[in-house]
């Protein structure tokens, strides 16, 4: 972590960082929720699985891998290593759940999430480390998340493509965090077995080791005609890539994303509605940045409000027209809030949402009474805010808040 | 009070009166309809604090009195009555109805609850229209009026009324209608008064025609519709000078047979989805042909050419197909008139002028913005 940090500590941040993808794994997904629903279960060992004489550990917590268990292993053989484990047929309609819960906290961050399972999931954060901090800060912050409002532990790899963060995922795991440092890429590669690799089984892996290559240090040093001969035209220059750390798979959203949302709790119960406002303000703001970032806009607009009480509600409104606008999804998140009549309820956490995505993609309905100013102003803020930093542009509204680090920074940009 | 009404009559007069019934449960007085007998007339009001209304029907009177009604129970019960006379009467708390055989016997409130009703001061400024001249200018004007509460500005009808005539207009920011009328009328006054009283009022012209006669004043604007009376009260706050919206010339007309362009846009923006603007539709003008297109490679495309006469130089320019057809729509002539600066500029509906026929649309305008693609 330390060695991406740094990275970003000096001046200005990089449009993009060096780091972008995340691959996040949640830890034994299916015996944790498990244990999430039955706490008795915590600190057992747990087994998820076919039942029956012939059953496979289909996920086993990881007081049961110590006694040797593994997923895919016969469930007769897991029982005969580990006798004191409890055994549960699987209930995939809660995994579903689960995973969706998941997915939407990762898609919180960034539009771009690639789930490859339930429990699995490559995202780009590329474009969001201007509104959220540096990758690891933005991992950290969604193992916190899915820690608190899931109760389920999820291991994070941070590295320059997706071979590499799911290589650093496994690393992590169980319950951790492992950023891969461009720079350091050669190092962790080199003493890793070839079978780590994506596309290397137990076949190729003799084969290779037949001709003495067995980590991928091996591999990055072989001639890559070499390799070619080895395991045929594909398959080598493939490896060849994988060994040097290269990877040019972008990360492919699978599902587009429903909407985009940001919310704050309040340090302490807020009743002043014009303290709820400005936070709206600053929340509109933020989903208004990640619209544009992500090129797309909402066609409607969620107020989300929990009292203190902890009773949450929602109002939502369908616009004419998409917006991307933090001044259009203010004025409609503040509509909503007046017509809720709030007379000194004290609230909570208050948030405001896009939902309805449509791709901004260009077409635009003009405006007559001059909103355009609006949308060339935060367009315009956002390039200032990418070269010069967060603190560099800023509402008036926004300035008399007491959070200091909302002030513009004092220095110029280094 | 007792009394004894035409069937028909008081239940239209019921029905009319839940229209402005009041939803709100903190003031539950708002959910009557206040009935109350004098000199022969029953007259029923209600008002749900933004618009009012209250009308008189002839009754056979045998005791004057009054009481407050629950209004959705009323409404049901008129609906259901059987052909013949009403015979209503009022026993200590309860509303005796008697028509036919059926008899019903309905739980009233207590009307010292009810809010006194506004009502114009008979010395103020009013003008008179022939209701189709009113109807029309409201069905061309309010279409324009925003549906979302956030910009209550933009919800409301602008009227702006002179000795000489009246000017209305609407816009949700994304298009302006704008009509004018002359008359000669004691009135002068500039008001902004929500879609819904006058889309009521237009109700009830077109059913019972005759006059409407409009009434100003600072705070709230009623409407007489033969016996029946609305009072409105005003939005709050300035509407936009749509004046400096309307461009001053253009340099380009496009003169089209309207309901041929309607059809052919509403036919090809079937392929997007209706009223977004994510889906718009292009307009391609040229010398004598006009070329409506949309869609996307994803969904699906459409395209259809019609004749059209373009004064300028050729255009594209793409509408959401909503905000066109509804430009189209609110023109009566058979021709219209678009006219053009660029595809980033206001575009004008307005009706072709034809010589020798009576002018259906008075001076009408539509203004829309385009889409920018």
């Amino acid at each position: 972590m330390s060695a991406g940090r740094r990275a970003y500590a000096r001046g200005v941040r990089p449009s993009r960082p060096a780091e972008p993808i995340l691959h996040l794994d949640m830890d034994a997904f299916y015996a944790s929720v498990e244990v999430r629903s039955d706490p008795t279960l915590a600190g057992r060992p747990v087994l998820v699985g076919g039942t029956g004489g012939r059953g496979v550990v289909a996920s086993a917590s990881y007081e049961a891998r110590t006694h040797g268990v593994r997923s895919a292993m016969p469930m007769a053989e897991a029982l005969r290593r580990c006798p004191d484990a409890v055994v549960l047929a699987p209930d995939f309609a809660r995994y579903r759940e689960a995973s969706d819960a998941l997915m939407a906290i990762l898609r919180s961050v960034t539009p771009l999430v690639e789930p490859l399972s339930l429990d699995e999931a490559f995202c780009d954060v590329g474009g969001a480390v201007r509104l959220l901090g540096d990758p690891p800060a933005i991992a950290e912050g969604l193992r916190t998340r899915i820690r608190e409002e899931l109760c389920l532990p999820a291991s994070v790899g941070i590295a320059p493509n997706k071979l590499l963060a799911k290589l650093c995922s496994e690393k992590a795991k169980p319950d951790g965090l492992l950023p891969l440092p461009a720079a350091e890429v050669r190092a962790f590669l080199t003493p890793l077995d070839v079978r780590d690799l994506w596309g290397v089984g137990a076949q190729t892996a003799q084969r290779l080791a037949r001709f003495g290559l067995t980590t991928v240090g091996d591999l990055a040093a072989a001639d890559p005609a070499t390799l070619v001969r080895i395991v045929g035209e594909a398959a080598g220059s493939q490896l060849a890539l994988l060994a040097r750390g290269e990877d040019p798979r972008p990360v492919v959203p699978h599902e587009p994303p429903k909407g985009m949302s940001a919310e704050e709790t309040f340090d302490h119960d807020v009743d002043d509605p014009e303290v709820l406002r400005r936070e709206l303000l600053r929340l509109a703001e933020r989903v208004a940045r990640r619209l544009r970032a992500g090129g797309v806009a909402g066609r409607t607009v969620v107020l989300k409000l929990r009292y203190a009480s902890f009773e949450t509600i929602t109002r939502s409104r369908t616009l004419a027209v998409a917006t991307d606008q933090a001044t259009e999804l203010h004025r409609e998140v503040v509509g909503l809030l007046d017509e809720l009549r709030l007379e000194r309820v004290r609230v909570r956490l208050v948030g405001v949402g896009a939902h309805n995505l449509v791709p901004a993609g260009g077409t635009r309905q003009l405006d007559l009474l001059g909103s355009d100013r609006w949308d060339r102003l935060e367009r315009t803020a956002d390039r200032a805010r990418e070269r010069f930093g967060d603190a560099a542009l800023t509402r008036g509204s926004l300035l008399d808040g007491d959070d200091p680090s909302e002030w513009p920074a004092s220095e110029g940009p280094s | 009070m007792k009394f004894r009404a035409e069937r028909g009559e008081f239940a239209d007069a019921a029905s009319w009166s839940l229209r402005t019934v009041g939803a709100r449960a903190t003031l539950p007085a708002l959910s009557g309809v206040h009935l109350e007998v004098a000199e022969d007339r029953l007259t029923l009001a209600s008002t749900d604090l933004e618009v009012s209304s209250e009308l008189s029907i002839p009754v056979q009177a045998e005791r004057d009195g009054k009481a407050l009604v629950p209004g959705r129970l009323l409404g049901d019960v008129v609906r259901s009555l059987p052909p013949a006379a009403v015979h209503a009467e009022i026993i200590d708390d309860r509303l005796h109805l008697e028509c036919g055989r059926a008899k019903f016997d309905l739980r009233t409130m207590p009307t010292e609850d009810y809010p006194p009703l506004p009502e114009p001061d008979p010395e103020a400024g009013a003008a008179v229209m022939k209701a189709p001249t009113f109807s029309s200018l409201v069905a061309q004007v309010a279409r324009a009026a925003s549906g979302d509460d956030a910009r209550p500005v933009l919800t409301g009808v602008h009227l702006e009324a002179s000795p000489a005539g009246l000017i209305a207009a609407a816009t949700d920011s994304y298009r302006l209608a704008v009509r004018s009328l002359s008359w000669e009328e004691e009135i002068e006054g500039t008001v902004l008064l929500p879609r819904r009283a006058l889309d009521e009022a237009r109700r009830v012209a077109d059913s019972l025609g005759g006059e409407v006669r409009l009434v100003l004043e600072d705070h709230q604007v009623t409407l007489f519709v033969g016996d029946r009376r609305l009072t409105t009260r005003l939005i709050e706050g300035r509407f936009p000078d749509f004046r400096q919206l309307v461009p001053t010339g253009w340099d380009r007309r496009l003169n089209v047979e309207r309901v041929a362009l309607a059809e052919v846009v509403r036919r090809v923006a079937v392929v997007g989805e209706a009223n977004t603007a994510s889906t718009p539709v292009t307009l391609e003008l040229t010398e004598d042909a006009v070329r409506v297109t949309a869609g996307s490679g994803e969904v699906g495309e459409a395209d259809e050419t019609l004749p059209g006469v373009l004064e300028g130089e050729p255009l594209q320019i793409s509408f959401n197909p909503r905000y066109l057809s509804d430009g189209l729509d609110a023109v009566a002539s058979d021709e219209v008139h678009l006219e053009f600066r660029d595809e980033l500029k206001p575009a004008v509906v307005r009706p072709a002028p034809v010589e020798g026929e009576e002018d259906l649309d008075g001076d009408f305008l539509y203004l829309l913005m385009p889409v920018r693609v």
